[in-house]
């Protein structure tokens, strides 16, 4: 038991981590990684919402008419977004202001209502909590990993926090004669940058 | 606070009650398991399998332009829950299982050099490919990349290999093949195969009425595979021990090393590992789908009626034969003699084909005891008529009525009926045909105590349409042929027994419409035979004398053949609920084409009771060769000896009614299998080529 | 005047898919064949057009007087949903050709994320009905020109010769990145 709810937790990290190996939820991918703060905050907001809507969902799966369900889910996770907005307006405004449209944009993520559907409404609450947990932070990692990528060839440094808790400040990390690659940072970088991590991914086996 | 929950309730309330006026006001029936289907896939629309979202996703599945793996969010799990949704398809609750029809891969030649993207599409984009064959496997594996399962795998030879055990039957594979060589089939989907222009076929193959898959049971007895061998043949053929002796072979006549060398002795490995079945004391399985209900009545136990019963039952169905005869086998058992086919061996054969589950009513006649509309009113969903051809044609000469005079058929019967296969025959006889029951008739009144037999035939032994093997064993028994004879009259010998057959000297002249050379008398060249018996044995048709007493005969057509009139592709008569098979429907034919018609009846019938539009084979092959299969040489064969077929010696054989034909051992069929060259439609093994790879190895 | 700058803005200045980055889903999935993405463009555009009305209506007539701009993520997703379902069965029974082209389609607008993202922004930027129904209507042609020059360049790819690991969504990325560099050059038009 222990062991299987493990791997449901690892199987978000590794094998099946959202944007590389399921290529889903692309949007915010594309659109908040212009740093690795953004990108970590837009995952950390997704984990929540997921982790809470899974919860929520596979409390609730023996309760929902099957034929209304995915109605039903979607204003759960509608609710929760809700939450997430809220308390981004309280706790981190510059940050909410930065992710934009993008936070309301929870609601229609595939990801969320993909494993609210295809996970959390067949399985119990402990494996969902850790499928959520495990899905959420693969993408919190894979969009960190995709803005530091893009922030470091735009901008030739790293600098940002979480929430205030965590602070990193990495400077020049080319040297001092680096050009920043403006284009890194730009609409057609993301498209391009994401194409090649992806790339780098294929070239790593799954399993 | 309060307000924001009116606000809301009140939004939800709207739509909620919109939607569900809506629901009732728009609702348009769609297949129920579009809703199923449906509820294993993600539900997320997103959009990442190529579909419009999950419901046209699930339409797509059920409609089979996708397959169950389609849902790239739900993974592996929900695919196969989908699977098993598709797979409860009325009629057809058995697995799915992927089939590669290709077996040349690298054996093929190439027509050009492909230099460009490594995928099977990006190639077949280019004239169709790089391979000679228009059909054939390019090998560049589009279907092991669509495999999600791991269930495929390119073999050694540069064709896919499918691995049984994991393929679910999700038909991606078949999707993701652009020359549609792999197809994910049910049992009984397998079953209905008919051949078509674009399959791939060898020429025995397509030639086979029964259209058995020759070069693959060949290859399963080369690698001992008996069994295999034995579920090859059944999927075509349940006759197969009756064939193996008794069919005239006509694929051997297409055989690729024939062309090169003698042709591979293809029908002694069927009776080879047919009777290799029969003796090892056991019956290998035969799978039946699961049971839909359906009743169908089958008139005539004879190969096409047992044919269709079988593949009729294994399809689910509930068949009845009708039988007038105290046994089943029709012209197998009561026209074939003993000494070709033992009544111990047709026994064996048809009691495995009887407990698959199907009934019989023996000595039961149509006409008599019920006709075709009785058997509707008793709820049979189809009825099968193969009542095959017994009414034996009269020669139409003075004198046929004396004592002493009989027909073929019914000759045979009598003979066959009797327990110990003997009746009281004259001492001189003729029998006058030149066709196997002739032949059938001459050997069996020499193993009756006949001292002197002739066959009266109007044209040459050339012309004779008996199977040769059969002409020769007649030969070796000491048969007198008298050719180019015309019977003219049957004489007296005043007391109203025979005494004598006078007949006609021929000659012949110029061709005619069959392009055979025309038998014309010479004048005055009456010459008579002494004999005390006359046997004709010229033809047959069907007995139909029963529609006249028939309530629906009206409606059904009949040729002036006295047969059935069908379509050919479905044998479906001219009134619905009637299909008809074998020589009732296409006149006196061979054993291996009625089982072939039984087939091809049950496949209708399956379509018609199940509710489906009835259809035949589209580009179907019927006793047409596919021209790019059909060579003038064939580089590569070293010439090896044809293994003889081990028989009887004479002097035992024409004093009993002992079976003639033996069946050849073990080695021998290693030898003879060897000798198949596994031809497809282009693709062969040379022997040089299978030599030289001994040697490097 | 002012309806045109908003049109060359929305579909070209600031692509839905190239420059917001909303969509993308149905970007990657619906652009393998160009049969598919000519149907949800013409979807896309029809329900986004109807969604931006209903959106706009809701807010400034029945969330904004009561103070209720928090429940605007749920009362939007409700109503798009309620909407896109309830034109499906519309068109299911009445008008059978145009669901056979389009309707289809519909169930995957649900959950775009274009549909839902111009909503909001057409709110946030505070724009007047007519404005807000024109930008609508082109951020959702923006979209499936975006598309439909995508599919066709896909369709090309398939058969071009593409190194193992760049193979399908890597090469996709890219193209649609060489795209969204092709649509740059429309900044600073408007």
């Amino acid at each position: 038991m222990a062991k299987s709810i493990a791997s449901e937790f690892t199987k978000g990290l590794w094998k099946e981590v959202p944007p590389f190996r399921l290529v889903l939820g692309l949007c915010p991918v594309l659109g908040v990684t212009t740093s690795m703060k953004n990108g970590i905050g837009m995952g950390l907001a997704t984990t929540f919402v997921l982790l809470c809507s899974n919860i929520l969902v596979s409390l609730l799966r023996k309760v929902i008419p099957a034929k209304v369900r995915i109605a039903c889910f979607i204003i759960i996770i509608a609710t929760f977004v809700i939450v997430v907005e809220q308390m981004m307006q309280a706790f981190a405004y510059t940050l909410f202001l930065d992710l934009g449209v993008f936070i309301p944009l929870i609601v229609v993520n595939c990801i969320v209502l993909g494993r609210a559907e295809a996970f959390a409404s067949k399985n119990g609450v402990v494996k969902s909590t850790a499928d959520g947990l495990g899905i959420g932070l693969g993408f919190t990692w894979a969009l960190g990993l995709l803005g530091a990528v893009r922030e470091l060839i735009g901008t030739g440094s790293l600098k940002g926090d979480v929430f205030g808790l965590i602070h990193w400040d990495v400077p020049n990390i080319f040297g001092a004669s680096f050009e920043p690659f403006g284009f890194a940072v730009q609409a057609p970088g993301a498209f391009v940058i994401l194409g090649l991590l992806l790339c780098a991914m294929n070239l790593i086996p799954s399993k | 606070m309060t307000i924001a929950i009116l606000v809301m309730l009140g939004i939800g309330a709207t739509c909620g009650i919109i939607l569900s006026v809506a629901s009732k006001v728009f609702y348009v029936y769609e297949d129920p398991r579009i809703a199923e289907v449906e509820y294993f896939m993600a539900g997320a629309n997103c959009g990442g399998c190529g579909f419009a979202g999950c419901g046209s996703a699930a339409v797509g599945v059920v409609e089979g332009k996708t397959g169950p793996s389609v849902c790239v969010v739900a993974g592996l799990e929900a695919a196969t829950n989908i699977a098993t949704v598709m797979g409860v398809d009325p009629g057809t609750a058995e697995p799915l299982k992927s089939l590669n029809a290709c077996s040349g891969g690298d054996r093929a030649d190439d027509k050009f050099i492909y230099n460009g993207a490594d995928t099977c599409a990006a190639m077949t984009a280019l004239y169709g490919g790089q391979r000679v064959c228009s059909i054939g496997c390019m090998g560049k594996g589009d279907c092991v990349k669509s495999c999600q399962f791991d269930a495929i795998h390119m073999g050694p030879q540069g064709f896919p290999v499918i691995d049984e055990f994991k393929c679910v039957g999700c038909g991606a594979c078949e999707t993701a093949c652009p020359k549609g060589l792999l197809s994910v089939k049910t049992m009984s989907q397998r079953l209905l195969v008919f051949n078509q222009e674009d399959h791939a076929l060898a020429p025995c193959q397509q030639t086979c009425p029964a259209e058995i898959d020759i070069p693959k049971y060949i290859r399963l007895i080369k690698e001992g595979d008996y069994e295999g061998a034995v579920n090859t043949i059944r999927e075509r053929n349940p006759l197969l021990l009756s064939c193996g002796r008794v069919c005239p072979h006509p694929c051997e006549e297409y055989c690729r090393r024939g062309l090169e060398d003698e042709s591979v002795s293809i029908n002694q490995l069927k009776r080879f590992v047919a009777d290799y079945e029969m003796n090892s004391g056991r019956r290998f399985p035969i799978a039946c789908a699961p049971d839909t209900g359906k009743r169908v009545a089958v008139i005539g136990g004879g190969p096409a009626g047992v044919s269709c019963a079988y593949f009729l039952r294994r399809l689910g169905h509930h068949p009845t034969i009708y039988d007038a005869m105290p046994k089943l086998g029709g012209i197998t058992r009561y026209g074939i003699p003993e000494y070709r086919l033992p009544d111990d061996v047709l026994d064996w054969e048809i009691e495995g084909i009887l407990n698959l589950g199907i009934d019989v009513n023996y000595d039961t006649c149509i006409g008599k005891d019920f006709t075709i509309q009785s058997l509707r009113d008793e709820g049979y969903d189809a009825v099968f008529m193969g009542i095959g051809a017994w009414k034996d044609y009269t020669l139409g000469i003075k004198g046929e009525d004396l004592k002493g005079v009989s027909q073929g058929i019914n000759f045979l019967s009598t003979v066959a009926s009797h327990p110990e296969k003997t009746i009281p025959v004259g001492k001189r006889a003729a029998v006058v045909g030149g066709g196997n029951s002739a032949i059938d008739c001459v050997r069996t009144l020499l193993r009756l105590g006949c001292e002197k037999v002739y066959i009266v035939y109007r044209r040459t032994r050339k012309e004779m349409p008996a199977n040769e093997v059969e002409i020769v064993a007649s030969e070796h028994e000491g048969i007198n042929f008298q050719f180019l004879a015309a019977p003219t009259r049957v004489i007296d010998d005043g007391q109203g027994n025979v005494k004598g057959l006078e007949y006609l000297q021929m000659e012949l002249g110029e061709p005619d419409a069959s392009g055979r050379r025309r038998p014309v008398p010479i004048e005055g060249s009456e010459t008579i035979l002494d004999v005390d018996m006359v046997i004709s044995a010229i033809s047959q048709q069907p007995d139909i004398g029963f529609m006249e007493g028939e309530p629906d005969k009206e409606n059904i057509t009949i040729t002036r053949w006295n047969t059935f009139d069908n379509d050919p592709e479905t044998l479906q008569c001219s009134v619905p609920y009637l299909f008809t098979g074998g020589d009732v429907a296409t006149g006196p034919s061979l054993v291996v084409d009625a089982i072939g018609g039984g087939r091809r009846a049950a496949r209708a019938i399956h379509q018609y009771i199940t509710g489906e539009e009835i259809t035949g084979t589209p580009r179907s092959l019927r006793s047409r060769h596919i021209p790019e299969s059909l060579f003038e040489v064939v580089p590569g064969v070293i010439k090896s000896p044809r293994t003889p077929m081990p028989e009887l010696p004479v002097a035992q054989r024409i004093t009993s009614m002992s079976e003639v034909d033996l069946v050849i051992s073990e080695a021998d069929a290693a030898h003879e299998s060897n000798r198949c060259l596994n031809c497809c439609r282009i693709c062969y093994d040379p022997d040089q080529k299978k030599a030289q790879d001994q040697n490097a190895a | 005047m002012e309806y045109i700058e908003i049109i060359i803005a929305t579909i070209f200045v600031n692509n839905i898919l190239l420059a917001q980055f909303l969509g993308n889903c149905p970007f990657l999935g619906t652009s393998k064949k160009m049969e598919t993405a000519v149907g949800m463009a013409m979807a896309v555009i029809f329900v986004l057009v109807m969604a931006g009305v209903m959106t706009w209506l809701i807010f400034n007539y029945l969330l904004l007087p009561n103070k209720l701009v928090f429940l605007r993520t749920i009362a939007f997703i409700l109503v798009i949903a309620s909407l896109v379902q309830f034109v499906e069965m519309f068109l299911k029974k009445s008008i059978p050709a145009l669901y056979a082209g389009l309707g289809i389609f519909l169930p995957l607008i649900t959950t775009n994320c274009a549909v839902f993202g111009v909503c909001v922004l057409n709110i946030d930027k505070e724009l007047g009905f007519l404005p807000a129904l024109v930008t609508s209507f082109g951020y959702a042609a923006g979209f499936g020109l975006a598309l439909i020059i995508f599919a066709g360049l896909r369709e090309r790819i398939l058969i071009a010769r593409v190194p193992k690991p760049l193979q399908d969504t890597s090469i996709a990325l890219i193209t649609a990145g060489v795209i969204s560099l092709s649509f740059y050059a429309f900044r600073g038009m408007v």
